[in-house]
């Protein structure tokens, strides 16, 4: 099972026909934009930099709550890949307000179920970057609380 | 300042703006990005993707002249159509497309110089709006020009062994071995790293200004004559990684350079660094 959100977006895709799978992730490509960090908000980690597996520089912006869970502001360079952008916004809604322990477990096997098998194949590590750096920033933050709460 | 030998094979960002609606011009989409047509494209423009439209999904190979006549008659293009290219990447794709189109003998064919990249910088109009051709009738094309333009392992070995030219598009780090596959790629599978021995590298970037236009012919020469020492009526063979690069430096040596003798080899690197037995050459 994934967190609730992104259960209900595996659950739409799974049933959509390839061509609306692909119009469908570029609905959610359209809404990347709007999951940048906005004016006025702080993170708790900000981790931008370029990567090799990435056309471009992402951003990685958390912020977690008392209560551990989180939200996740992504901002992208103009050179992402559409199928990065779509699923940035995918992410950011799927796994938003779960905690960093239960981002940390998110499995990655959603992804072929939302993408199609044929997009993966093409893009195999383009289509799990984005998880892979948000589960990257929740270990740092993660690691970072232990370390405090060591101290 | 001298010119491209087949200027006729570039069309420019104005002269398309002002051609979109001519019935006898197919305006062709290919792109690495494989969902950015449908982010919005120039009007009128269909899409052929590289792998899905032009590959066989089985044998590692192109598609049948059946199966390409199939496809551009379902995309509107007739044997007299002229057919103009464009994408993403400074038009690797569209070069590729172009170069699989020529593999049937598609006589009329032509690159937007600057691509995609370009008409988008310049506000140009686009839509989401998928055009409906009317199918054309395309004659099965008799052969496949493989050949003509196309080499395989075997040719690259000769030209290596016969110390002909060779020219390695792939980025320097990929040339010397010390990586695989390109910067911002995922590793596609390659076990050794490293070039085709006597291979000169040209990465295919060379060719391009930085608003994805292609460099003029005295710029174009100084690089392939002048540093890698190519002469016009060279027996030429372009390789990268998978064939798409190099289509895009087999445009570049073909039609505005005027070499007649040039093949890209579509194994390219993903064959030739798996194959067992074959020479590597590491290092600069």
């Amino acid at each position: 099972m994934y967190p609730p959100k992104l259960q209900q977006i595996v659950e739409l895709f799974e049933v959509l026909p390839d061509i609306e799978k692909r119009e469908t992730l570029i609905t959610y490509a359209d809404q990347a934009k709007s999951k940048e960090p906005r004016e006025g908000e702080t993170f708790d980690l900000e981790d931008v930099r370029k990567d090799e597996e990435c056309t471009d520089t992402v951003g990685i912006f958390l912020k977690v709550n008392p209560d551990r869970t989180t939200r996740y502001r992504v901002a992208l360079g103009p050179q992402v890949q559409t199928l990065t952008k779509a699923m940035t916004a995918i992410l950011c809604k799927g796994l938003e307000g779960i905690t960093i322990e239960q981002v940390l477990d998110v499995p990655a096997d959603f992804v072929p179920k939302i993408v199609g098998a044929d997009l993966v194949r093409q893009r195999s590590q383009t289509v799990y970057y984005i998880l892979t750096r948000m589960k990257s920033a929740a270990t740092v933050w993660r690691n970072r609380d232990r370390a405090a709460n060591l101290a | 300042m001298s010119s491209y030998a087949h200027p006729e094979a570039l069309v420019t960002t104005d002269w398309l703006a002002g051609h979109l609606n001519d019935s006898d011009i197919r305006i062709v989409e290919s792109n690495e990005d494989v969902l950015l047509y449908s982010t919005g494209h120039i009007p009128g423009a269909v899409h052929i993707d590289w792998r899905s439209d032009l590959q066989d999904q089985t044998v590692r190979d192109y598609i049948s002249p059946a199966a390409f006549a199939e496809l551009a008659a379902k995309n509107g293009i007739g044997r007299d159509t002229t057919v103009v290219f464009y994408g993403d990447k400074s038009n690797w794709w569209a070069c590729y497309a172009l170069w699989a189109f020529r593999l049937f003998g598609h006589p009329n064919v032509k690159i937007l110089d600057g691509g995609r990249d370009k008409w988008i910088a310049e506000g140009r109009p686009t839509t989401r709006e998928v055009p409906g051709p009317a199918p054309a009738e395309y004659p099965v094309p008799p052969k496949r020009y493989d050949d003509e333009i196309r080499a395989f392992f075997d040719d690259a070995l000769a030209q290596s062994r016969g110390r002909k030219p060779l020219i390695d598009v792939r980025s320097p780090g990929e040339f010397v071995g010390d990586v695989t596959h390109m910067p911002e790629y995922p590793q596609e599978g390659v076990l050794r790293g490293g070039h085709v021995p006597g291979a000169k590298s040209v990465p295919w970037k060379r060719a391009v200004k930085d608003d994805a236009t292609f460099k003029s012919a005295d710029d174009l020469r100084a690089i392939y004559e002048g540093e890698a020492g190519l002469k016009p009526g060279d027996d030429v063979i372009a390789y990268c990684r998978i064939g798409e690069r190099s289509s895009h430096t087999w445009f570049v040596l073909t039609y505005l350079l005027g070499y007649e003798k040039v093949r890209n080899y579509d194994g390219s690197w993903t064959e030739w660094g798996n194959k067992v037995l074959a020479p590597i050459a590491k290092g600069a």
